[in-house]
């Protein structure tokens, strides 16, 4: 790779061991894609804050590095977290998991992140721009930024953007670079055009292609819509930028004339409902895969007002950011009826499996974590329909 | 003998090989805390350098690999055909050298003594000596020809073979391929129709790096010498289900497919 004198200088271990790992660590994989130089970045958001993902392993190498100096040199935040700060004991966590977490947190704090914990950072604790270079690790997230924003990243591992983090610099490969953020198919979307069709869109996305960068006709998304959308598509494939005709900033700059074309409707969506739905009842239902926007949580609200839940076996959590809940405490008043809102968690990343063996979500990623990473039989409607199975 | 691979995480260090045939994932493959095997043989990868193609599975490992290096059972080194993020990450935030880049696994065998030297990025196999041969499959309407090699030669004895032979000094492997074909069947042969990538075949402390040739021929009557005992024509599906040579049906699959 072709490095700066000043890259070479850190690479040698003359601004310290810290940033020499860090080093390493980014050349190694600019190296195994490919990568001809590094580039800046702007901004980091970490995967690997949940003590059930990462582990004891993880959490020595995070006290190892905060030990060690390590400090972030751009702005940085966290992934959602495995509970709730405060209101663990509700989501039947033991003593022992909330104090590993609370360790962990911590311990990022040490290295300068921002210790909001959450996937959608991109509604107000880290916003990149149209064209910044960032290095970011949260599938649903990076998809995003690069789709709806127009910022560039990689799908990038917790530790690689960690390091990232630490030097400010990222390897430049991939979705940094031009030719490669070009549609690969066309994708023509016949869908009902509310979220819950979204994550059934993407769902089907991912399962039709896999991999790629699809180009949409037929849809309008907004927030809401393009985070249900890019969550499922990285869910139920390794989609990581998407473009939609007169709807996202980068689609106008491409011919996308002789590239296959993909379509999507009533057959293919039924097909994606199913894969997603395993079960009829369940035991929890989890609302905020990825973390609720403050429009959702009005929506929410607003749905549940003057109802009220009458089947005690089933809970209910709404997973957002601490941000959102701290700014809507009328919604919150109305939701804490259903269930606890919860802050910085959710329902993968939690180790639910102790308590639950059933949950349902409106979420198409949860909809393919929950049984892989939860051990749990899953359902997967939209909201209305899985508050109907409480009211 | 030393294989030329590519640094990835850097460092030093000598030790025994774990070989596996598959793909790791220590997200379940290996103990975090006791190093132990879950996978392939068994066994342990503490102070050994672990060999297999790539890594695979849940990010995690990257911190199972860490969890090692903490309870002081990390593999001494680890070599990989072709590195991915996980096990990368984890050599490099856990100190351990790695190399990837190397042909092939088969190159390695349980048990050798290796001296990893990930700065280079390369690995020495101590003992282990480097041999070029090559192999030819002479086809004839659709069928090649197998030769059995008596129980006397000294490699793979008994077997059913192509064409093979050694690479003697000052020749191409094709003009060895062609001198070959002349000695042990008594056909001439042109330009070869088809050839692949080597081949490497552990033979005890012997790594064959066999370089394989297709040659079409019409109708033709090999004469065979005293290097082998018996020949037979043999469609390409049924050299499987023949007792050969390691790897005979690998190459003329790879051969009659363009790869």
């Amino acid at each position: 790779m072709d490095l700066t004198r000043e890259e070479e200088a850190i690479l040698n271990g003359e601004e310290g061991e810290g940033k020499q790992k860090a080093m390493e660590l980014v050349t190694a994989l600019g190296k195994i894609y490919g990568a001809e130089d590094l580039i800046d970045i702007t901004s980091a958001h970490l995967s690997g804050a949940s003590y059930k993902t990462i582990g004891d392993g993880g959490l020595k190498y995070l006290e190892d590095m905060a030990a060690g100096g390590a400090r972030v040199s751009v702005l940085s935040t966290l992934n959602p977290v495995g509970m709730d700060r405060t209101r663990w004991a509700e989501m039947h966590i033991t003593p022992e998991f909330a104090e590993k977490q609370l360790r962990i947190i911590d311990l990022y704090g040490q290295m300068g992140l921002r210790t909001t914990c959450s996937c959608t950072p991109y509604t107000g604790a880290n916003v990149p721009s149209f064209g910044d270079h960032v290095a970011w690790a949260e599938s649903s997230a990076l998809s995003f930024v690069n789709s709806f924003i127009g910022a560039r990243t990689n799908r990038e591992g917790g530790p690689g953007a960690l390091a990232a983090a630490i030097l400010g610099k990222t390897a430049n490969y991939g979705l940094h670079l031009d030719d490669n953020r070009r549609p690969t198919v066309v994708i023509d979307a016949d869908i009902d055009g509310s979220v819950f069709s979204y994550s059934l869109l993407g769902q089907a996305v991912g399962m039709a292609i896999g991999s790629g960068v699809p180009y949409f006709r037929g849809i309008s998304p907004e927030t809401e819509e393009a985070k249900a959308l890019s969550a499922a598509m990285a869910a139920s494939g390794s989609v990581a930028l998407w473009h939609a005709e007169g709807a996202t900033p980068e689609a106008g700059s491409f011919d996308v004339s002789g590239l296959e074309e993909v379509s999507i409707g009533e057959e293919e969506l039924k097909a994606a409902y199913d894969k997603l739905n395993t079960v009829d009842d369940v035991q929890l239902i989890a609302i905020g895969c990825p973390h609720l926007t403050d429009k959702e949580m009005h929506q929410i609200a607003a749905f549940l007002k003057g109802k009220r839940k009458v089947n005690k076996d089933v809970e209910i959590w709404f997973c957002t950011s601490e941000e959102v809940r701290a700014r809507c405490p009328e919604d919150v008043k109305v939701m804490e009826e259903f269930g606890p809102v919860l802050a910085d968690t959710c329902m993968v990343v939690a180790p639910i499996e102790g308590a639950f063996q059933r949950t349902g979500s409106n979420s198409a990623k949860a909809g393919n974590y929950l049984p892989t990473l939860c051990s749990q039989k899953a359902m997967c409607r939209d909201i209305p329909a899985l508050m109907e199975l409480v009211m | 003998m030393i294989v030329n691979g590519r640094t990835i995480s850097p460092g030093k260090a000598r030790g025994e090989v774990v070989m596996l045939e598959e793909p790791l994932s220590f997200l379940g493959g290996v103990d975090g805390s006791t190093g132990e095997l879950r996978v392939g043989r068994g066994g342990n990868v503490a102070g050994k350098v672990l060999v297999f193609p790539k890594g695979k599975g849940s990010t995690v490992g990257s911190f199972v690999m860490y969890d090692l290096m903490v309870h002081g059972v990390a593999p001494a080194a680890v070599v990989n055909e072709s590195a991915e993020t996980i096990v990368a990450t984890g050599a490099v935030i856990s100190s351990i050298p790695m190399v990837d880049s190397v042909p092939t696994v088969y190159m390695f065998q349980d048990g050798d003594m290796v001296t990893v030297d990930a700065d280079a990025g390369t690995v020495d196999i101590e003992g282990v000596e480097m041999r070029d041969t090559v192999s030819s499959a002479v086809m004839v309407d659709g069928k090649v020809l197998l030769l059995k090699r008596p129980d006397s030669c000294h490699s793979f004895p008994g077997m059913w073979s192509l064409v093979a032979g050694k690479i003697e000094p000052g020749e191409t492997p094709e003009q060895a391929a062609r001198r070959e074909i002349a000695e042990e069947t008594g056909l001439k042969v042109g330009e070869p129709d088809a050839t692949t990538k080597p081949v490497h075949v552990r033979e005890g402390k012997v790594l064959w790096r066999v370089h394989p040739f297709l040659f079409r021929l019409d109708a033709v009557d090999p004469v065979l010498n005293d290097e082998n005992e018996a020949f037979e024509w043999v469609s390409p599906e049924d050299i499987r289900s023949r007792d050969t040579v390691t790897d005979t049906f690998l190459v003329v699959d790879r051969m009659l497919n363009g790869q």
